[in-house]
């Protein structure tokens, strides 16, 4: 009896054991299994609209020149007056145009210096503010036609172009409108790599006043310089002035804004081919600047596998282009052979790249010293608009607006008001489209939200463009965690 | 003459007693002359019995009232006493008068016409050869005292005659002294009756005489004089009835001069008569002290009507009563003598932990190895950062930070603290001169701090050495208290470390006043320090207060403490919407991946594997799932083991804790009440976690317990098991490969710690770019924010307020390019500097972020750059104030709530406090259950022996001293 007992109380305990390990494992399962109610706080945030502030454009000002006084030799002096058109929504708000101080040009007083445009808070609607200029030069030394929109002072900026090998020369323009000085750093950038250069580092622009470098100074024999410019303080708008001379003859100038951030994605809408021609982008000796070509840096650490599209703006045929950019090394990039006219080219990348294209009128290949001088442009790639944009177009020949869609899916509808006249444009998905404008007008975009635009100038000697760029994020609503 | 004796009786039950004091004032050598009997409210039985007696009258009263009233009652129907020599025999129900009593007493009277009032020796009714009173005397101060209680009666007292008082019961007072004096003082129902009847009787010219010949049987039912009953509430009730007389008596013995003066007294002297109350572990008496002093300071009409009784009688001055007054070197050796007493009490009781004999000695220095082992990059430091642990404020704002007021955090503002403040304040003050200091200590010896708890823990569930280092060890490697103490959350760590003290404190809180005072304590820590555990510990309480009988009183009052600390939390988080905020871990909120049930299943809270998955991978095709489940196995099995113990029921509560902690872990996991920046933190499991370890080990300490051999090779096995599952961890906190670091005292650039220096109250505004491309604004004042500053409050807050909206839009404002007046920022809040920490990834629209708000800063006129500093680039404000009034804290942020609340706070821990210290060694009764002995293996196998077996022994027999609480024992003070 008593082993019975004994067994019972055995089989009992083991019963128990495994009852209350079944129990464990069924809990763990049920609390994995089962789907229990959950309390997620929301956190609390604020977004903050920013107060309407003074807004602000400048313009870089008269072409300068080196070496134009004889006597003073490093000395950039202007060469003629640019003009000037702003463009606002509302039209017609009164605005105030700042000149800035130009230590460094003895002939400010005569041609005119940078200016900055102003409109007051709530003046106009906000990121509605633009101004352009234009410039053509006849010299001994200079000769072509410029355009560039004013741009915003920004802590950081990329100008993609230039060369400071044989007969090309160019010329950094910094300039900081605000209250603060900045302190700017200069990098270039070359096919090389970075090039050192201490005396461009902590360069000091004083309130109110643009600073004048020469990119051979700091940079000399490059052929493909991007140059990066960093600010601290007050905010810089850079932009750099290209020239070339072939031969003894002037062949060319610039004046190029910043291109877009850094980015894996990068769209130059508008790039403009007057002659047919060019180089293979396969071949190997594609000197010279005369055909047309797309400068690309990846700044970041990694190679970057570009892929470069080509794409006419009638929509029809274009070309692929695949390039390996080595990190921290500029290559320029010649675009084949094409047809005259309008392109897209579109960059995909699995690294931040910088990008602009060249392309050169005018100038054929063989062209002796006495020919007739030719012009060259520089189209930036630009950043996304926004829903509205404004556009000041100055004098120039042929003033045309080019507008890229990305959106592979739906076709954009753009309403292009000018002096009183309404014109609706469609730019069909993944497509683009082109708007002749008129010298001197001010152009209001509305449904552009997404899009890419250019302002070219085409003549026969002629050719400029510069980049539609959205107005920066600054003043855009942020959102704040107060926690 | 003859004198003629009339006994009143008074008789409230009938039964035994009553029928013996019938009998023996029947069988009297002497009858009394008349028989007066007072029926107060009496029952049937009574009565009857009483009708039987051949009573001369028989006085029926409605009301149960007093002995001394019912007495008067009865003593109206008789005529006027014809002499001095008449007298009446005042009996209760249980005062049975041996045959020649009443003969003693009358002879008494008799030969001493001095003699008013004369007394017989009364005996306990049960023990008759004990003595249950014999007269009762004042000490110096007025407190009463019997002169001689509960001795053997060996003939040693029986040469005592003069007294200063009686007790009531069976006294015989001559008829005309009584009507003299008005009777007793119906303001003494109950106590000190008669011993004040004898003070004014003495002070009349009387004497009052003890008669040792005259035997009473006296059973003490409560008719006259207090019951004698040792049961907690009649001991209450006597200590507080001897209160009020003694307070009662104080009022009409002084001097008319004095009665103001005494009449202020009497609330000062309950405070601090209640502070010995707890010390001395009554905490019942409390009550009724400070009852005793508001109904004796509102009865003036009462003191009055004693007063004009006693003027009237008085003949003689106060010197006649100093010589029976107890002498004061009598009261010295009583009170010795309780000590001593009291000494050998305690003697037999001190738990035998066997710390040394058991092996706790190496435990501590091996854990403490281990502690110095992990931690010693954090020696010499002089405190610690990183994950959720930030500096300590100074000595005196810590403190500040502990009560209901400003919350200085953010824009700040007045509300409730956390609880865990009051335990910040207590852990750096043991470190005052440097508070900060004590969380590097507390990280030092948080390891064997925790290890001890639970060794002692076990050593009341088990006498073996290698059992209770299995729990100490596998405590000590719980792998959610490695979790916690590498990621920095001191919460976490604390409670873990406590609550195995508090499983300490609880198993003894059933003896002992003091160790469940400790326990309120350490379960107010806990809860503060992991408020998730609070549920899970209710119901734990709730349980235990179900399973522990008698020794629920004790446990009863557990969660006081705590409560009085969170319930200003409680009302501001439930008045505002919010109860599952009260649940947010206090501190800095530190978030992390959200664990599966499986990797918590495996007490792993982090969201890994234990840091085995990159082990694993690197040397085996094992799953590191798998290893890590199998590391944990052993103690799990052990643990579900404890079903086969005799101890079913420690098994199953053990079992329960796991299952509790487990629900908490897994609920954690479900629930984020704070938030930081735009994360949301959930609740950290490892608390929850912590719990259910704990269940283990306790489990696992009850299986082996019940094991006749093995048990130190399986707890061996076990405890290196545990060990070795930790290893990656513990290597990863050795190396320093976690978050935290030896810090300094600051969290902000140099160059605003030194402006702190000036002005304490210097703000700096800090953003941080968020993964959204948004901002986190938040305002830090002087040397930034520290651990203690931090508050659920805000951090569970739903909705922004007002000052955090204008926060917003300020550094919203600031990161743009705006319109908007810069300067707001130094008129609201008083900001003085900008700090913008650099982006923590390098994704792109933290960067976008971080560049917005830094060219906008740049730009901005009105602030000047710093420069770049260890935590980011900072910017001044050129129109930055010294001490900006902005800034200040506002003064009396908590209004006169903060002044009630702390005070309550302060009287309930305060009163705690002095319940825990451990004075009570043999004050309290020894409540212990009988200690099972350990079998011997060498026992012969009797048949009895296995009956023992299987019913385990675990009544808890009490072995109560029933005079040991009694008030006259040791009461010595005021």
């Amino acid at each position: 009896m008593a082993v019975d007992r004994k067994l019972l109380r055995i089989g009992a305990r083991a019963l128990a054991f495994v009852a209350a390990a079944a129990l464990a494992v069924g809990t763990v399962a049920a609390a994995a299994l089962v789907p229990w109610p959950e309390h997620r706080a929301e956190v609390p945030s604020l977004e903050v609209q920013p107060a309407e502030s003074r807004q602000l454009r400048v313009c870089p000002g008269p072409l300068l020149a080196l070496g134009e006084d004889p006597t003073a030799a490093t000395t950039a002096s202007s060469v003629g007056s640019a003009d000037l058109v702003t463009a606002t929504e509302p039209s017609g708000v009164a605005l105030e145009e700042v000149p800035l101080e130009a230590p460094g040009n003895p002939r400010a007083a005569e041609d005119g210096s940078p200016v900055a445009i102003a409109a007051e808070p709530g003046g106009v609607d906000a990121g509605m503010l633009a101004g352009a200029q234009s410039q053509t030069v006849e010299s001994e030394n200079l000769s072509g036609f410029t355009a560039a929109a004013c741009g915003e002072a920004v802590a950081e900026s990329w100008l993609v172009a230039g060369s400071t090998s044989l007969g090309r020369s160019g010329l950094v323009l910094l300039s900081n409108p605000s209250a603060v000085a900045a302190t700017v750093d200069v990098r270039v950038i070359g096919e090389t790599g970075a090039v050192e250069a201490p005396s461009a580092l902590g360069i000091i622009v004083p309130p109110g006043t643009q600073r004048v470098l020469s990119l051979a100074g700091l940079a000399p024999n490059l052929t493909s310089p991007v140059v990066h410019v960093t600010a601290t303080g007050g905010g810089i708008a850079a932009s750099l002035e290209h020239s070339v001379v072939v031969g003894l003859a002037p062949a060319g100038i610039e004046l190029t804004g910043a291109t877009a951030a850094p980015s894996t994605r990068q769209v130059i809408p508008g790039f403009l081919v007057p002659q047919s021609g060019g180089v293979e982008a396969t071949e190997d000796h594609a000197d010279g600047d005369e055909h047309p070509a797309v400068r690309l840096l990846a700044p970041g650490d990694a190679t970057a596998e570009v892929s470069i599209g080509v794409v006419p703006e009638s929509g029809s045929g274009g070309t692929t282009i695949e390039a390996t950019l080595q990190p921290g090394q500029v290559v320029d990039v010649p675009l084949g052979v094409l047809d005259a006219g309008a392109y897209t080219i579109r960059i995909e990348s699995d690294a931040p790249v910088v990008a602009a294209a060249r392309a050169t009128v005018g100038a054929t290949t063989g062209q002796t010293d006495a020919s007739a001088p030719g012009d060259l442009a520089w189209t930036v790639a630009t950043a996304p608009l926004l829903d509205a944009a404004v556009v000041a177009v100055p004098p120039g020949p042929s003033p045309t607006l080019h507008l890229v869609n990305p959106d592979a899916d739906a076709a954009a509808e753009v309403t292009v008001a000018s002096n009183g006249s309404e014109r609706t444009v469609t730019v069909p998905a993944a497509g683009a489209a082109s708007v002749q404008l008129e010298g001197g007008a001010s152009v209001v975009l509305r449904g552009t939200e997404g899009l890419y635009a250019t302002v070219s100038f085409a003549g026969d000697d002629q050719l400029a463009s510069f980049g539609v760029q959205p107005p920066g994020p600054l003043d855009s609503p942020i959102r704040v965690y107060p926690r | 003459m003859f004198p003629r004796v009339t006994a009143v009786l008074v008789v409230r039950h009938g039964g035994d007693h009553l029928a013996g004091t019938l009998d023996g004032i029947r069988s009297q050598v002497r009858t009394p002359d008349a028989l007066v009997v007072v029926l107060a409210a009496a029952d049937a039985q009574a009565r009857e019995q009483a009708a039987a007696a051949g009573a001369t009258h028989v006085v029926e009263l409605q009301e149960p009232l007093s002995f001394g009233e019912a007495v008067r009652a009865g003593e109206r129907v008789l005529d006027a006493p014809e002499s001095d020599a008449d007298a009446l025999w005042l009996l209760a129900e249980d005062s049975a008068p041996e045959a020649d009593a009443l003969a003693a007493l009358v002879a008494a009277l008799e030969t001493a016409r001095s003699v008013a009032v004369a007394g017989p020796k009364l005996m306990e009714w049960d023990e008759p050869e004990r003595i249950a009173g014999m007269g009762r005397t004042l000490t110096r101060l007025g407190r009463s005292v019997p002169i001689v209680a509960g001795e053997l009666d060996q003939g040693q007292h029986d040469r005592l005659s003069d007294v200063l008082g009686l007790d009531p019961a069976a006294m015989l007072v001559r008829h005309t002294v009584w009507r003299a004096l008005d009777g007793f003082d119906p303001a003494l129902p109950t106590v000190d009756d008669a011993l004040d009847l004898g003070v004014r009787a003495r002070l009349a010219g009387h004497r009052i005489a003890v008669v040792p010949e005259a035997r009473v049987r006296f059973a003490a039912d409560g008719v006259a004089g207090p019951e004698g009953d040792g049961r907690g509430r009649a001991v209450r009730r006597r200590a507080r009835a001897a209160r009020a007389a003694e307070l009662h008596r104080r009022l009409v013995y002084a001097h008319a001069a004095l009665v103001p003066l005494h009449w202020l007294s009497f609330l000062p002297l309950a405070l601090l008569r209640s502070i010995r109350h707890l010390l001395v572990k009554r905490p019942g008496a409390i009550a009724g002290e400070f009852a005793a002093a508001l109904v004796t300071m509102f009865s003036a009409r009462r003191v009055a009507r004693a007063r004009r009784v006693l003027a009237r009688s008085r003949t003689t001055g106060w010197s006649s009563i100093a010589p029976l007054r107890m002498q004061p070197d009598e009261v010295r050796r009583r009170r010795q003598a309780a000590a001593e007493a009291r000494r050998a009490r305690a003697r037999g009781r001190t738990d035998e932990l066997q710390f040394l004999g058991a092996g706790g000695g190496w435990v501590l220095l091996a854990t403490s190895a281990a502690s110095i082992g992990l931690f010693s990059w954090l020696i010499g430091a002089t405190g610690v950062g990183g994950g959720g642990l930030l500096p300590l404020s100074g000595f005196a704002e810590l403190w500040r930070n502990a009560a209901y007021g400003w919350r200085d955090i953010g824009t700040g503002f007045a509300g409730a603290a956390d609880p865990f403040a009051a335990v910040l304040a207590v852990l750096g003050s043991l470190t005052f001169w440097s508070p900060s200091f004590a969380v590097v200590l507390l990280w030092l010896v948080a390891l064997p701090a925790a290890a001890m708890g639970v060794w002692f823990a076990a050593s009341r569930l088990t006498e073996r050495g290698s059992v209770r280092a299995l729990a100490a060890i596998a405590w000590a490697a719980a792998p959610m208290f490695l979790a916690a103490l590498a990621d920095g959350r001191p919460g976490a760590v604390l409670a873990h470390v406590l609550l195995g003290w508090l499983v300490f404190a609880v198993l003894g809180a059933a003896t002992s006043w003091a160790a469940a005072a400790t326990a309120s304590l350490l379960f107010a820590a806990v809860v503060a320090a992991a408020p998730s555990l609070t549920p899970a510990l209710v119901v734990g309480w709730v349980v235990a207060l179900a399973v522990s009988g008698r020794a629920a009183v004790r446990l009863a009052g557990l969660p006081i403490p705590a409560l009085a600390l969170a319930l200003p939390l409680v009302i501001e988080q439930v008045g505002r919407g919010t109860p599952l905020g009260l649940l947010a871990d206090p501190g800095v909120p530190v978030g992390g991946t959200t664990p599966t049930a499986w990797q918590l299943a495996l007490g792993l809270p982090g969201g890994g594997w234990g840091g085995w998955e990159e082990l694993v991978r690197a040397v085996t095709p094992l799953d590191p799932r798998i290893v890590a489940s199998v590391l944990v196995a052993p103690l799990v099995l052990t643990a579900l083991a404890a079903v086969f113990s005799p101890h079913l029921r420690r098994a199953l509560l053990a079992l329960g804790t796991v299952l509790a902690g487990f629900a908490t872990a897994i609920a954690a996991t479900h629930v984020s009440v704070a938030s930081v920046g735009l994360e949301v933190v959930p609740l950290w499991s490892g608390a929850g976690l912590s719990l259910a370890w704990l269940g283990l080990i306790l489990a696992a300490v009850v299986a082996l317990d019940a094991l006749r051999r093995g048990a130190a090779v399986i707890a061996g096995t076990v405890a290196l098991v545990a060990i070795v599952a930790v290893a990656p961890s513990v290597v990863a906190i050795a190396t320093g490969a976690v978050p935290l670091a030896p810090a300094g005292e600051r969290s902000l650039p140099a160059y605003v710690v030194a402006q702190a220096e000036a002005d304490p109250r210097v703000t700096t505004l800090v953003m941080e770019p968020e993964r959204d491309g948004g901002i986190r604004a938040t305002l830090e004042h002087g040397t930034g924010a520290t651990l203690d500053d931090q508050s659920t409050l805000d951090q569970t807050r739903t909705e922004l307020t007002a000052d955090e909206e204008e926060l917003a839009t300020i550094a919203g404002n600031l990161a743009s390019r705006s319109g908007f007046d810069p300067e707001a920022a130094v008129r609201e809040f008083g900001v003085a500097f900008v700090l913008l920490v650099p982006a923590t990834d390098d994704a792109r629209e933290p960067t976008q972020a971080e560049t917005r708000a830094r060219t906008a800063l740049d730009g901005n006129a009105s602030l000047v750059a710093v420069g770049e500093t260890d935590f980011g680039t900072l910017w001044r404000f050129a129109a930055a104030e010294q001490d900006a009034a902005a800034a200040r804290i506002p003064a009396g942020a908590g209004g006169w709530l903060s002044a009630v609340i702390t005070t309550v706070q302060l009287v309930v821990i305060g009163a705690t406090l002095l319940l825990s210290i451990p004075t009570g060694a043999g004050r309290e009764p020894d409540r212990r259950p009988v200690r099972r002995r350990p079998r011997r293996r060498f026992l012969p196998p009797r048949p009895a022996a296995r009956g023992a077996e299987e019913a385990p022994v675990e009544a808890s027999v009490d072995r109560t001293h029933p005079t040991a609480d009694a008030p006259e024992g040791d009461d010595d003070g005021r």
